[in-house]
């Protein structure tokens, strides 16, 4: 059997199987991202926070953007080589093709790499920070200085950033079920780690009373490990599951006792409505049977109230026996005691709940609950380079309230003189700014007004507030210059803080009651970024899939091509087509996440 | 149908195609063998569907008492204790079951069922071709579709359980569901997002697949208006599933990136659960944009889940009345107009949100339009009974059930189109009836008919009539019996999420002033009748299953390729059709219904009869003597 229509096109539709196959697969394709562009209009009109604009470098997406378009007229080229059987051409245009898709997806990754060490913090007044977190130091946090101290260690040997809930842990009490395995493995490396031990705080028996099954019984003092926890959990769960059988057992039997009791009482019959409800005998015709209608309905809701497996016996190993007798211990959580306290740390996603100074608990995502004395846990960021009053300006108008005052009663304002010091320059630069553009007939955006991006904060950490002055024509605050490098890979904080005397960045640490929202500039930061990684991320996948196809013709289509030309040029012509959509996909991607 | 008599024993030396067991059986790339893998799967999901209902349905009828041995044996003594509450059914568990009911009947039960096996089987002998497009890329639509189908069933024997929110997965509820759970990728409704990715994949190859075969591998003189009803409905299906889920597909990545990577896509600004306080999100998204993306395939989907059984139901009845298909081009504009509308109905499944009336009153419009094609439809289907002498052949009896049904579920969609109605009915019992109405004793129905009408082909043995009555008659009376209270129950104000079947809003007392508790108490009881009728019709299908094996094996064969002396070219086939299908080269002549010519001795003229040559002779030769060239 061959299917028809392979290689040569069917006469009346002009068309061989796979061209059809393939639009009709761009079209679904198209209804995928239409899918997610509508979504970013959606999520854009209906934004409650300050939607980010022209916030991504420009120069490395439009390099991209060039890059695909060569490559789509590279795509052709080839394909055009296969169909004058030219195969050294194929093999340099294809050659081009698929290198372009490289460097496609070197430029991302390096975008994304900023992005994922990038760090952002919405304050609980909602005023925004960003910049980078400083790594835990042996000795303490709080040095201003910027040098280098030697950074503390976790017990998997990495970097630890300032950015955690910190619990000196005195015990840990653990949902037997739930308890996450790889957590208790840290725990135990931290112990370890901190010479500590962690122990069994009471004895736990799982046995039934007269037992003594050893399997079930742990004593006070046995250590944590994740072997220890199975068998406390196995233990339980056998018990747990045994209870429940019996119960079960015990509830239907009770069911059965009630009913053969409602059964010998007329049952749902009217005598018994009579007999339970003397008052429907004095009701009218109508009225008394929409009465027992009721009655008859809420029957078996009234017998639920009244059946109760304690109360009856049944027979277990030929013993009539109560649920009270034969029940086994089931316990749900258990605790283990740590010697020596020791510092635990957690990423705020693992912890349940606000965090309130001075608590005695953390409880985790697992239900495991960190008992001890809460440290001190701020997020220390080292490098500031970004600091954003729009959000809070938005929720200070919905409420009525001067913007600026707002501003001026934020904690970054109050608590951080560094800060303070800033914003009355960038409050200066605005005034000029205003001038400037009054006499045009404009005025500063939003963001012109309440937010300084790195640039700007550079600027104002070296200059002083006399000297102040926003470039003639430029109509922007005052920034300084970028370098190439800084277009791709953002602020190149090692050489802009080499100078002592004058940090081009400041450095703040949060109070952890302060911490709204933290991440990094990630899906979770806010429905932007989200988009933006959801779409180019898509396209990325699509950009690797398309060019390991057209890499499969490049490499390995020799043999194809010797055998049956016309045939590799089919599936080049398709595999151009699907490259050609996914251009086509960053030319919508680009300007909407990069220049609007 | 007496010149294909020979064809069948022909078939072996047709050709020498043997790819052993496991390419044959497994891992084939034949579209009649995948159709049964199709089949063979969606049953089996059916059944399971079927019995988390029976479970849900004691739950309703008696939420105090501990679900009876028969129904608990399925269940570990560990998932006993770990999701019945002394064998009683919890509100989670109901959930549980509830989301994973709709959501395996839908996905992973009738739309395999109806598009991929019977489209699959039956469209490429419909047009001639030997197979599929891409045969390679169908094998893969299969197995991807059980590797969802198991990634999301697999979700009820972790920690988690499957999903809980609803089939349609609507955020912020879907979004925050299971945060309880570390490792997101081991949460049951993580889980169900991952499936329903693959699910969407699985359909849109499928969808390629099945449009390109039907554009492309038509046989020679197989022109579109010759094309059996069957062949169209499989193209409307194909497209709207082609250009349907991918929004959908984009909806469940997105979800799956709030739930694994703390996006807020769905989940407003604000958000708060008592177990957790106000959670830690961005915030800044929009549940109604899960909504708009979920119901814009959601709709569709009806029609993916209609369209194969009208399709069945539209090749049985021809067949058996002996005359052409009433208004067959009425019929074939009327799926594309159908098709075409049914990707701006969507958001009448919203009305409540807010959108606004201006948004309500487009969509009541969309939503009146569409049902004009349904009824030209249904009606060219009941006329094309009229007059002709009816065969009450088992696909028969099933095709007849099909369309009084499918008419009560479409006639009781009506109110919901309309959003002032609607605001009362909403999420009702009514909305469950009405829509099971369409899917259960309509869809099903028509699939039924179609493995009745199928099987001889497929098996070369016809099922037996006796154990099909057993079959049908219990089956129709339970239906209705399960489906029409709920219509009232509906009205009345019963919810459709209630586990306890309304138990908590009972009256207290019998001379109780609360109405609303009241009319409760006066309903309640119909919930005992639906689930006794319920678990009666899972006894009602073991005639059906019986007589699945036992006619596979040991029915009475079939004594030509052409049993119901039909004349869509499936039955030019040997029985079963071979690998490559046909055994001569395929030409077609006429249209797909000639039934009762006065021109022919025969009541029927097959699409590939060559034409007669000369007026005084009969029926001419086929063109079956010479095998295909290979």
């Amino acid at each position: 059997m061959e299917i028809p229509y392979i290689v040569t096109p069917r006469k009346d539709t002009g068309l061989f199987n796979s061209k059809i196959g393939i639009w009709l697969f761009l079209a679904s394709e198209v209804m995928l991202f239409g899918g997610f562009f509508s979504a970013y209009v959606f999520l854009r009109i209906g934004a409650d926070y300050p939607w980010p604009e022209r916030t991504l470098p420009v120069l490395p997406g439009l390099i991209n953007t060039f890059i695909l378009i060569a490559s789509s007229v590279t795509v052709v080229f080839a394909w055009a080589s296969l169909k004058m059987r030219q195969w050294r051409r194929f093999q340099i245009f294809m050659g081009i093709t698929v290198a372009c898709a490289a460097i496609f997806m070197v430029f991302k990754l390096i975008e994304y790499n900023v992005k994922f060490h990038h760090q952002a913090v919405r304050i609980d007044d909602y005023s925004v920070v960003e910049g980078h977190l400083g790594y835990e130091a042996k000795g303490g946090h709080g040095h201003d200085d910027h040098a280098e101290p030697e950074p503390l260690l976790d017990a998997h040997g990495d970097k630890i950033e300032e950015n955690h809930h910190k619990v000196k842990a005195s015990s840990l009490t653990f949902d037997i079920v739930r308890a996450y395995n790889p957590w208790v493995e840290d725990f135990v490396a931290e112990a370890t780690a901190a010479e500590s031990k962690i122990t069994l705080a009471a004895d736990v028996d799982f046995n039934a009373s007269g037992e003594s099954d050893e399997k079930k019984k742990f004593t006070k003092g046995a250590e944590l490990s994740s072997d220890i926890l199975a068998s406390i959990s196995s233990a339980y769960v056998a018990n747990r599951n045994q209870n429940a059988a019996w119960r079960t057992d015990f509830l239907t039997e009770a069911w059965d006792q009630k009913w053969a009791e409602v059964k010998a009482n007329d049952g749902l019959g009217e005598g018994a409505f009579a007999a339970e409800f003397p008052k429907g005998l004095e009701l009218g015709p109508d009225e008394r049977k929409l009465a027992y209608a009721r009655w008859k309905g809420g029957k078996r809701s009234r017998m639920a109230s009244e059946v109760d497996l304690n109360k009856v016996t049944i027979k277990v190993d030929g013993k009539q026996v109560h649920y009270a007798d034969i029940e086994l211990p089931e316990k749900e959580t258990v605790t283990f005691e740590i010697d020596k306290p020791f510092t635990l740390r957690f990423p705020g996603h693992d912890v349940i709940g606000k965090y309130i100074p001075e608590a005695t608990q953390a409880v985790l995502r697992d239900g495991t609950v960190v008992a001890g004395e809460y440290e001190d846990s701020p997020m220390v960021f080292h490098y500031v380079d970004g600091i954003d009053f729009q959000h809070l300006v938005m929720i200070a108008e919905k409420k009525g309230q001067d913007p600026l005052v707002a501003i001026e009663n934020s904690w970054l304002i109050k608590e951080n003189h560094k800060v303070a010091e800033l914003w009355e320059k960038h409050q200066k630069a605005v005034g000029q700014l205003e001038e400037a553009l009054a006499a045009k007939g404009r005025e500063p955006t939003e963001k012109d007004r309440y937010r300084m991006g790195w640039q700007e904060i550079a600027y104002y950490m070296q200059t002083n507030l006399e000297d102040v002055q926003i470039e003639e024509g430029a109509y922007a605050a005052p920034k300084v210059a970028m370098t190439l490098k800084e277009q791709f890979k953002g602020p190149d904080y090692a050489t802009r803080m080499a100078d002592k005397g004058k940090p081009q960045f400041p450095h703040i640490s949060i109070p952890r009651e302060h911490v709204m929202l933290d991440s990094k500039f990630k899906p979770k930061w806010n429905t932007y970024y989200a988009i933006y990684f959801t779409i180019t991320g898509l396209h990325g996948l699509h950009v690797v899939g398309g060019a390991i196809v057209l890499g499969y013709y490049l490499f390995f289509g020799r043999k194809m091509y010797l055998s049956n030309p016309e045939w590799l040029a089919n599936r080049v012509e398709i595999g151009g087509l699907f490259w050609h959509f996914v251009d086509l996909v960053w030319i919508f991607a680009f300007p909407i996440f990069y220049l609007m | 149908m007496s010149a294909h008599a020979a064809t069948a024993d022909q078939h072996d030396d047709h050709d020498h195609y043997d790819p052993g067991f496991l390419k044959k059986y497994v891992f084939s790339t034949d579209h009649k063998m995948i159709g049964l893998q199709y089949g063979i799967t969606a049953g089996c999901f059916l059944l399971f569907g079927f019995f988390l209902m029976m479970v849900m349905r004691w739950s309703i009828a008696y939420p105090h008492e501990p679900l009876p041995e028969w129904m608990r044996f399925f269940f570990s003594e560990n998932w006993q204790a770990r999701w019945l509450q002394d064998g009683k059914v919890t509100g989670d568990t109901y959930n549980m079951f509830g989301a994973m009911h709709g959501t395996i009947m839908v996905f992973l039960g009738v739309v395999p069922l109806g598009f991929g096996a019977f489209g699959n089987f039956v469209t490429p002998l419909q047009i001639g071709a030997p197979d599929m497009a891409f045969p390679k890329l169908n094998m893969m639509s299969y197995w991807v579709y059980l590797a969802g189908g198991l990634v999301m069933c697999g979700s009820f024997f972790m920690e988690s359980g499957a999903a809980k929110s609803g089939w349609t997965n609507y955020s912020p509820l879907a979004g925050v569901a299971d945060v309880q759970i570390v490792n997101q990728w081991l949460a049951g409704q993580t889980q169900w997002l991952v499936g329903l990715v693959l699910l969407i994949t699985s359909s849109l190859l499928g969808a390629v697949n099945f449009i390109t075969t039907i554009i492309n591998l038509r046989a020679r003189g197989m022109t579109w208006m010759r094309l059996p009803f069957f062949v169209w409905a499989m193209l409307v299906t194909g497209f709207l599933l082609l250009l349907a889920f991918p929004p959908l597909e984009a909806a469940g990545i997105m979800q799956l990136m709030d739930r694994t990577a703390g996006s807020s896509f769905f989940l407003p600004s604000g958000l708060y659960t008592k177990a957790e306080g106000l959670l830690e999100l961005s915030g800044g998204g929009s549940p109604l944009l899960f909504q708009h993306l979920f119901w814009f395939l959601g709709h569709p989907e009806v029609y993916v889940l209609l369209l194969p059984a009208i399709a069945c139901v539209a090749e049985i009845i021809p067949a058996n009345t002996r005359k052409p298909l009433w208004g067959y081009k009425a019929m074939v504009y009327s799926v594309l107009i159908l098709g075409f509308l049914s990707f701006v109905v969507w958001a009448h499944h919203m009305y409540l949100t807010g959108m606004g009336p201006v948004v309500s009153t487009w969509f009541q419009t969309t939503t009146v339009l569409i049902s004009i094609p349904s009824v030209v439809l249904l009606t060219s289907l009941i006329i094309s009974l009229w007059g002709g002498s009816i065969r009450f052949t088992p696909a028969m009896m099933w095709a007849c059930a099909f369309l009084p049904m499918f008419g009560i579920g479409g006639l009781t969609g009506l109110p919901l189109a309309f959003n002032l109605a609607d605001l009362h009915l909403h999420d009702t019992y009514y909305v469950i009836g009405h829509f099971h109405y369409v899917v259960a004793p309509g869809i099903l129905f028509g699939l039924f008919a179609g493995v009745y009408h199928w099987f001889p082909k497929i098996s070369g043995r016809y099922m037996s009539s006796k154990l099909s009555h057993l079959h049908f008659w219990p089956s129709l009376i339970c239906m209705n019996l399960i489906f029409f209270p709920m219509l009232t129950q509906g009205m009345a104000g019963f919810h459709r999420r209630w586990y306890n079947g309304g138990d908590a809003y009972l009256a207290k007392s019998p001379d109780s002033t609360n109405i609303f508790s009241s009319t409760v108490a006066e309903h309640i009881d119909l919930n005992i009748l639906m689930s006794n009728a319920a678990w009666l019709m899972a006894l009602a299908q073991l005639p059906f299953l019986i007589n699945l094996i036992v006619s596979t094996f040991w029915g009475r064969k079939v004594e030509s390729d052409n049993p119901w002396n039909a004349t869509t070219l499936e039955w030019a086939t040997p029985t079963p059709p071979g690998h490559g299908n046909f055994t001569f080269d395929v030409a077609v002549y006429r249209g797909p219904y000639e039934y009762s010519r006065p021109d022919c001795d025969d009541d029927y003229l097959p699409q590939w009869i060559a034409p007669k040559r000369d007026a005084g002779q009969p029926d001419a030769e086929p063109a079956t003597s010479e095998p295909a060239s290979h």
